[in-house]
């Protein structure tokens, strides 16, 4: 048994697997923070390249971040402190008018499977609300979302009224009518088209 | 009906319907609306929280209620027509945000854009009416964009319109645009898309939008559709139940508040693309939406509405004539009345092309003479010249075919038919560029429809308060 099968039982969809593995690796007495970093964060960002590469579909990617959050339960009452928010909080949410959700779920899910506190705040949330949370929950980023075209404008006004707010949190967008050139018109830090490619953008934010 | 309509089991359509109904009863569906909610609470729906629940009789009610057709009037009522007869009728897209250029670069469209659509729609021998969003203006204020569209369309077309369904006060706008032109609207003059939101549910602002609308006596389409495996079911037959009950549940609301509101019935469906969750159109699973909307709607008696000339490609290749063909042709023949995204829309609806609507012209066109009935007429079957030639002589020489070689067949004005030396000459050559050349021209010829000039200056005088 090592640290490989539970990437490996993680690649392959097994959800009780993974938990068996988390827990036969504990009892060797493996470093709790090598079964995170080096286990179940290490097989998302495979699970990452393989949905990236085109070997796994959608649904597959999901099934996997299920298993690797089943291993997580298992792993958190060993780990000291709180180490999801020690990585970084990310808030997320579709803004205002707009009710769609399933793009900003995938982001949500693999931002999670990478180790960071995730705040989801749903769909039509409004200005106010994106500001207020991300000081009460002292987020690192702020993950906007829209499908709607007539609802892309309040993805402006939210960057601004966090930026006026006087907030230091990063701002990233993403749907389908977004760009990359309407991320930078609204004054966004990043933009991107694909979840795994979030989560990427996201560590060069906390990174940088 | 001369069309070919797809012939599905009447037990496969009655499931489908059981179904939908079996999901109105149990699950019921959301409308986050509070005058929406009265309403139903009004006319004695079980409702818990902001979900309603339908029982059979309340939908069948409903469904008599709807008339099997209706005209759709136009400022020049020689434009008018009907919706529910034997007819396609076709608008351009509705809704893309972007303009793609020939050369592959996209940008946000602005009001420019609009005008030159909405003078296309206008010269178009293949368009009927104009869509309300044919391309978003990005440059104008968004909280009146949809004036400056519907503006446009009132002004620089004399052809049918759609009014905005995006808010209660885009709605109550479009019709006292209407009113400027009609006065006391007394009769259906703009048609307006309401879209579920799958699954199962209403947006508010879509719900206010379609009240407005039936209380003013104005036709709606209902239109549900999901995204298959992310917002429905990954199965055609979860999608088809799944977006029935929701435009049934649409359809059931309008008559409650406004019995004989003329409805035309939506459905589809796309398939998400497993591999990036994104939504994907033009598919063969779109198409098959298509063939058994129209037997649906039959079903249910209503006119029907589907996708058009949809395409996932961002230039005019090969991938976005077979799509759109495969999208068109299946709509055409399987009895569809009515279609959005006709024309000039590229991926996924995001972007409008002018050089790809001009194409989408002719295969309109070419759809619209493949429907047409093939005539039998004495002067049709033509035996007595038959017998007069024999085995000799050209037909070309006859005033048979001379009175005929204008409208007998349908003449493409992008696609070539050419010999090979003649097609290696030419310039420019390829599709999109003849497609530029063509729309200069188009452009050039363009003439503005005759309106009252007093109607003229009120409409813009509105819109400047509005803007105010």
């Amino acid at each position: 048994m090592s640290l490989t099968d539970i990437i490996n039982a993680v690649v392959s969809l097994k959800k009780d697997e993974v938990v068996e593995n988390v827990i036969s690796e504990i009892n060797k007495g493996t470093q709790v923070d090598d079964i995170l970093d080096k286990g179940l964060i290490e097989s998302m960002d495979v699970v990452g390249a393989k949905f990236s590469s085109g070997e796994l579909f959608v649904p597959e990617m999901l099934m996997a971040a299920k298993a690797m959050q089943a291993g997580l339960e298992v792993l958190k009452p060993h780990l000291s402190g709180d180490a999801t928010a020690e990585k970084g909080t990310v808030l997320i949410g579709t803004v205002k008018g707009d009710l769609h959700d399933i793009g900003k779920n995938l982001v949500s899910m693999m931002v999670e499977g990478a180790g960071f506190n995730v705040i989801d705040l749903g769909v039509d949330v409004d200005v106010e609300q994106f500001v207020t949370q991300a000081q009460t929950q002292n987020a690192d980023v702020v993950c906007l979302s829209a499908l709607l075209t007539t609802t892309m404008p309040v993805m402006a006004k939210t960057v601004e009224a966090i930026k006026e707010a006087g907030l230091k949190v990063k701002t990233i967008i993403g749907g389908a009518p977004v760009t990359e050139a309407y991320a930078h018109q609204i004054g966004a830090d990043g933009f991107s088209d694909n979840a795994p490619g979030a989560v990427e953008l996201i560590r060069k934010l906390m990174a940088a | 009906m001369n069309r070919v309509v797809s012939n599905f089991d009447r037990g496969i359509l009655d499931k489908i319907h059981a179904s939908s109904i079996e999901l109105l009863g149990d699950t019921g569906v959301r409308f986050p609306n509070r005058e929406a909610l009265e309403i139903f609470k009004h006319h004695g729906f079980n409702i818990q929280g902001d979900m309603v629940f339908f029982q059979e009789t309340d939908i069948e009610k409903a469904v008599e209620m709807v008339p099997d057709q209706f005209t759709l009037h136009a400022r020049n009522e020689n434009n008018s027509f009907v919706i529910g007869d034997d007819s396609y009728r076709m608008a351009p897209g509705y809704g893309p945000p972007f303009i793609i250029e020939p050369t592959g670069e996209m940008r946000q469209s602005v009001l420019e854009d609009t005008h030159k659509f909405c003078k296309l729609v206008q010269t178009s021998r293949a368009l009927d009416f104009n869509s309300s969003i044919v391309a978003h203006p990005n440059d104008m204020p968004a909280e009146t964009a949809h004036l400056d569209m519907l503006l446009s369309t009132m002004l620089l077309t004399d052809k049918p319109l759609m009014g905005s369904t995006s808010s209660k006060q885009c709605a109550k706008e479009s019709l006292e645009m209407a009113g400027i032109i009609w006065g006391n609207i007394d009769k259906p003059v703009m048609l307006n898309l309401v879209d579920s939101l799958s699954p199962l549910q209403y947006a508010q602002e879509m719900i206010d939008a379609l009240m407005v609308y039936a209380k003013a006596g104005q036709p709606l389409i209902v239109h549900s559709s999901c995204s298959m495996g992310s917002s429905g079911p990954i199965t055609i037959a979860g999608s088809l139940v799944i977006s029935n009950a929701c435009t049934l549940a649409g359809i059931c609301l309008a008559q409650l508040i406004n019995p004989g509101t003329p409805i035309v019935y939506g459905l589809g469906g796309s398939p998400t693309d497993m591999k990036t969750g994104g939504y994907i159109n033009a598919s063969p699973e779109d198409a098959k939406h298509t063939a058994i909307v129209t037997a649906l709607s039959q079903y249910y008696n209503m006119p029907c509405r589907s996708q058009g000339a949809l395409t996932e490609s961002f230039s005019l290749d090969y991938q976005a004539g077979m799509e759109a063909s495969m999208m068109l042709s299946t709509a055409a023949l399987s009895g569809v009345h009515v279609s959005l995204h006709a024309c000039g829309t590229y991926g996924s609806m995001l972007a409008m092309s002018f050089e790809k609507f001009l194409a989408d012209e002719d295969l309109c066109c070419a759809i619209k003479t493949l429907m047409k009935p093939i005539e039998f007429s004495e002067d049709a079957f033509a035996m007595d010249l038959i017998k007069k030639l024999g085995t000799s002589g050209t037909y070309l020489l006859e005033s048979h075919t001379a009175s005929r070689c204008r409208n007998e067949f349908f003449i493409p004005d992008l696609n070539i038919r050419t010999i090979h030396s003649k097609w290696l000459e030419m310039d420019p050559r390829p599709m999109d560029q003849r497609a530029s050349q063509l729309l200069e021209k188009r452009l050039s010829e363009y003439e503005k429809p005759d309106i009252d000039p007093t109607i003229e200056n009120d409409l813009i005088k509105y819109l400047e308060q509005k803007k105010k």
